[in-house]
């Protein structure tokens, strides 16, 4: 049996680290991203600093893309898309279109890395006004803003002297038909506040939230941090309407803790969008014909033992494809699933043999 | 036993108050306006009854959540009645709908015959009274300036018009002065025979017999002219 | 959503455009209506041609009837501005189109329901289907004048589709009177149908509405209870807010005032309005007329339901003689587009049932306030000599 590569469908966090660890492992690998950039996400949608260790995300995200790079095992075909697959693993053809045209590809095994899509806050239910008011706008925005070095109101360009994250927008939400926690959020949410504290020092910022998912370190080293050295205000109470009262904003809330109704105005009212399967998650899942869990990531059939194994035998999918994950679970299944793909290679090759 | 030191109506038997739970619980609605409540305080915000009294629809849904019998009881009897019924809290993310909960809760507490109902209810049995008979809830000659002197002088001239300005309106059926528009009298005959059959004049004699005994003296006055056998209208559905 | 810009500042508002990428979060209640038809448990009223098509919140399609349609009137209007309804009439004799205006309906009881408590599930669901059997006997399509009938009616909707309890016990109410399980395809609002004809009505436009500033209330059992049957419009606040009344102040070309507490409720509770007044005019005057005045100004407000025109018109007097800064006309969208067609304020109108002072606002529409009351007190005189019974509609217009 030929020395079938992996194909790796996905370039950013999670599918860099699978294509790295299948090719540390001596396999070959041929990762296929639509974009015409790796990094996915984090490079999209300019991040600033990453959760939680704030690091800068583009010097991150050069690391795992420099480890990519040049390496003979690696094939990287940017602009592509897979849109067809034939077989099973592990003797599956794959067909790649690009610019230049449809070319098939002989694989042994496939690694799903197609990650999350930002939720779009026009499906929101409470009444929020993204497509209204300039100064409404999302975490990913902040992002931009952020990396740029300036935060500013944005229909002034001015600094901003009161500024809140509404949490939640979007996630945990039966309305909407989003029922899952994002995980990530409350805490890039808290980082995001940080940052905007230390470049805007006498800016007010508050955090609305029904619950603050600060898990392992992230509670000191974000939560506390923010609310004991930042002095970022968290109110437990989410704003169910953004309306507009002269130039500015208001949102109202009730404030559960006080239990006592909420106006504010704000100068930028930043909304914090949770996670929703991507399209390529869902048309890999079609084209590979595995079937999406309840909620309409890619259902994984090991549990907790194993978080990559899809129905489809040889076919694994990790990251947020898979369902909310921030950069260490992506990573990690990345990982896993890198290694899951090469004995699933070595087993059908020893079988054969 | 409340979990609260300050819990009122201890007297009431605990029994007493959880077979109200039990009939809100049973209502054939409950699965589809009770879920959960994650205390996120959307509904308050959107409420118009909370920001006047002491009134918050998440109390409502925590308490029924957690099955408070003693808390349920003690909204049953007190702030059931603040709700405005506007739904406004129907953006609750979990999908509970706290309005729809108070219209349940409501319904019991009329069927029960509460003191709580018997006093909201207290000056709106003229209403009651008017729409199970006519078929219409408001009618023109309401409108007296003894009943709305907080809307100023005007009801008066309308009132005093009345008769008048009924006729100078174009819609045939609107010149109507104790109906709200020409509702024939075969169509408010069906009207009291829905009630009838679906069991709704017995629940009015628990709450205001008074009430009860006027609609029934009028109404069945009227079907008997027309040639109804009043006791081919009973109560058609099964508890 | 959109993603990237040149500098590292946000979209402006303008240029973000939303597209719904995603299927709507409901179950479509046409099609379990349909699929409940085709087991023989009810029977479906079809929207009858001439419609037209129109989106709902989450991108479903609409069929709003233009005619052959049965007017379901409201208690509140018919009862205390019964201009409201006479303009919707008036409106549809203008185009020409055959309406029924039955005598064979009974109110939704609603308001008594959502005041009293003093009914039940199937009581109500009854009381909505005997309406529309009546509407299919007359051979005509219900069309709903008022918002919490509207409102309930899509609530019972959904009690029936869900369960079959209930669906067996109006079938067994209904036997009683000779009459089936029936429901129309679509809840079909007025102000939706004003909302339709809005085109045709700026054709029809005789009176200028530019100088005029309105804010809008839209009601709360319009598009908060059961959401998805409301019309929205992506041309108008982006598709995020109901386009209901605010398309057609666009479209007569008045200036549309937005204002921060929109999306509050009028206040008028059902039973708050007939027993504790006090919570109404409190909140309509503190919550909506206030800010509407303080932040927008507005020369007139414009709702499309009962209670928010009652509610929002009769609580200005009290605030108003206590100094507060009150005193914006309320009407409806109904009688705002009967006016710009030329409509009578007084004989077609009937703008003499509203509380607010209106000589401004008709000053303002070119209307000569003084000529056009004389013209309604002769109609009344004419009535009070005995030389007619009733004002006709030919008299109305004359």
């Amino acid at each position: 049996m030929p020395d079938l590569p992996v194909m790796v469908i996905g370039g950013g966090p999670c599918g860099m680290e699978a294509t790295r660890g299948i090719s540390d492992l001596g396999y070959n690998v041929v990762l296929v991203d639509k974009a015409e950039f790796l990094g996915g996400n984090p490079i999209a949608g300019d991040y600033a600093a990453l959760t939680p260790d704030m690091r800068n995300a583009e010097d991150a995200m050069n690391e795992m893309i420099e480890a990519i790079t040049d390496n003979p095992l690696i094939e990287i075909r940017l602009n592509s898309s897979v849109v067809a697959a034939e077989g099973k693993a592990p003797d599956l053809s794959v067909t790649v279109k690009n610019g230049k045209g449809d070319e098939k590809i002989d694989v042994g095994s496939v690694i799903i890395s197609t990650g999350f899509q930002h939720f779009d806050p026009g499906k929101e239910t409470q009444i929020y006004g993204y497509y209204e008011y300039d100064d409404v706008i999302t975490l990913v925005d902040v992002e931009r803003m952020l990396k740029a070095g300036k935060f500013v109101r944005p229909s002034t360009g001015e600094k901003p002297k009161q500024v809140c994250f509404i949490q939640c927008v979007g996630s945990r939400d039966r309305q909407i038909g989003n029922q899952w926690c994002s995980k990530v959020c409350c805490g890039i949410a808290t980082k995001e506040a940080i940052e905007i504290r230390d470049l805007v020092p006498d800016c007010k910022v508050f955090v609305f939230y029904i619950d603050m998912r600060m898990y392992g370190f992230w509670e000191d080293e974000l939560y506390w941090k923010a609310q004991e050295e930042k002095q970022v205000n968290f109110i437990r109470g989410i704003v169910t309407e953004i309306t507009l009262r002269g130039d500015g904003v208001v949102v109202k809330g009730e404030d559960t803790t006080m239990g006592r109704p909420m106006e504010i105005p704000m100068d930028v009212v930043i909304l914090s969008i949770g996670m929703e399967p991507s399209k390529g998650s869902t048309e890999m899942a079609k084209l590979f014909d595995i079937p999406l869990e309840s909620h309409g990531f890619i259902e994984t059939i090991g549990g907790a033992l194993n978080t990559v194994q899809t129905s489809a035998p040889g076919i694994f999918a990790a990251g947020a494809s898979t369902g909310p994950a921030d950069l260490e679970d992506s990573i990690s299944m990345g990982g896993a699933a890198a290694l899951k793909a090469c004995a699933f290679i070595r087993k059908s090759q020893l079988q054969t043999a | 036993m409340s979990i609260y030191k300050d819990a009122k109506y201890m007297d009431v038997p605990f029994e007493e108050k959880q077979k109200l739970f039990d009939q809100v619980k049973g209502d054939m609605r409950w699965d589809h306006i009770f879920n959960g409540c994650y205390e996120c305080g959307i509904c308050v915000a959107a409420c118009p009854s909370a920001r006047f009294y002491d009134f918050s629809p998440r109390v409502f849904v925590q308490t029924l959540e957690r099955e408070d019998i003693d808390t349920f009881y003690e909204l049953m009897n007190d702030s059931v009645w603040d709700c405005s019924q506007c739904f406004s809290c129907t953006r609750c993310p979990r999908e509970s709908n706290p309005g729809a909960l108070i219209t349940v809760m409501r319904e019991v507490a009329v069927n029960n015959g509460l003191n709580s109902a018997k006093e909201a209810l207290k000056a709106y049995s003229r209403i009651i009274y008017k729409i199970m008979s006519t078929g219409t809830q408001v009618a023109p000659d309401m409108l007296q300036p003894d009943a709305f002197p907080d809307w100023g002088p005007h009801v008066k001239e309308i009132s005093d018009n009345l008769e008048y300005w009924r006729r100078a309106l174009p819609p045939e059926t609107l010149h109507t002065v104790e109906l709200a528009w020409d509702v024939s009298v075969e169509t408010r005959l069906e009207l009291f025979m829905i009630w009838k059959l679906t069991g709704n004049l017995e629940m009015i004699e628990n709450i205001d017999e008074g009430i009860f005994m006027i609609l029934e003296e009028v109404m069945e006055e009227l079907l008997e002219e027309h040639g109804y056998d009043l006791d081919d209208y009973e109560n058609v559905i099964e508890d | 959503m959109p993603t990237t810009t040149a500098s590292s500042l946000p979209l402006k508002a303008e240029d973000r455009k939303f597209e719904r990428n995603s299927p709507p979060p409901t179950e479509d209640y046409r099609e379990q209506l349909f699929e409940l038809e085709a087991k023989g448990e009810i029977e479906i009223i079809r929207v009858p041609e001439p419609y037209i098509e129109v989106e709902t919140k989450y991108g479903r399609k609409k069929k709003i009837p233009l005619e052959h349609t049965w007017h379901h009137k409201s208690c509140g209007q018919c009862g205390h501005i019964p201009g409201y309804s006479t303009a919707i009439f008036w409106l549809n004799r203008q185009f020409g189109f055959d309406y029924h205006d039955p005598r064979d309906q009974t109110s939704c009881t609603a308001w008594n329901y959502y005041a009293s408590a003093t009914s039940n599930p199937a009581a109500q669901a009854a009381v909505a289907v005997r309406n529309f059997a009546q509407a299919q006997i007359d051979g005509y399509f219900p069309v709903i004048h008022c918002g919490t009938s509207y409102g309930h009616y899509k609530e019972v909707r959904a009690e029936l589709i869900y369960s079959a309890e209930l669906r067996k016990q109006v079938r067994a109410v209904l036997a009683r009177l000779g009459k089936k399980l029936v429901f129309p395809e679509e809840i079909v609002h007025y102000s939706e149908w004003v909302h339709v004809m809005r085109h045709e009505i700026k054709k029809r436009q005789t009176r200028d509405f530019s100088n005029l500033t309105i804010t809008v209330h839209p009601a709360c059992h319009y598009h908060k209870l059961v959401v998805e049957d409301a019309i929205y419009d992506k041309d108008l606040y982006n598709g995020q807010r109901t386009a209901i009344v605010s398309g057609l102040v666009k479209t007569i070309g008045s200036k549309l005032a937005d204002y921060s507490t929109w999306h509050d409720c009028c206040g008028f509770g059902f039973r708050h309005i007939l027993v504790s007044r006090d919570f109404s005019r409190s909140f309509a005057t503190m919550r909506k007329i206030e800010v509407m005045i303080e932040e927008a100004n507005p020369d007139l407000t414009l709702t499309h339901d009962t209670g928010c025109v009652t509610t929002l018109d009769q609580s200005q007097f009290a605030a108003k003689a206590h100094g507060k800064k009150v005193g914006i006309p309320v009407m409806s969208d109904a009688q705002y587009a009967a006016l710009a067609m030329g409509a009578h304020p007084f004989k077609v109108c009937q703008l003499h049932w509203h509380n607010m002072e209106i000589r401004t606002i008709l000053e303002k529409m070119g209307i000569d306030y003084d000529k056009a009351w004389s013209e309604f007190e002769h109609q009344v005189d004419r009535i009070k000599s005995g030389e007619i019974d009733y004002l006709s509609w030919e008299d109305a217009d004359a």
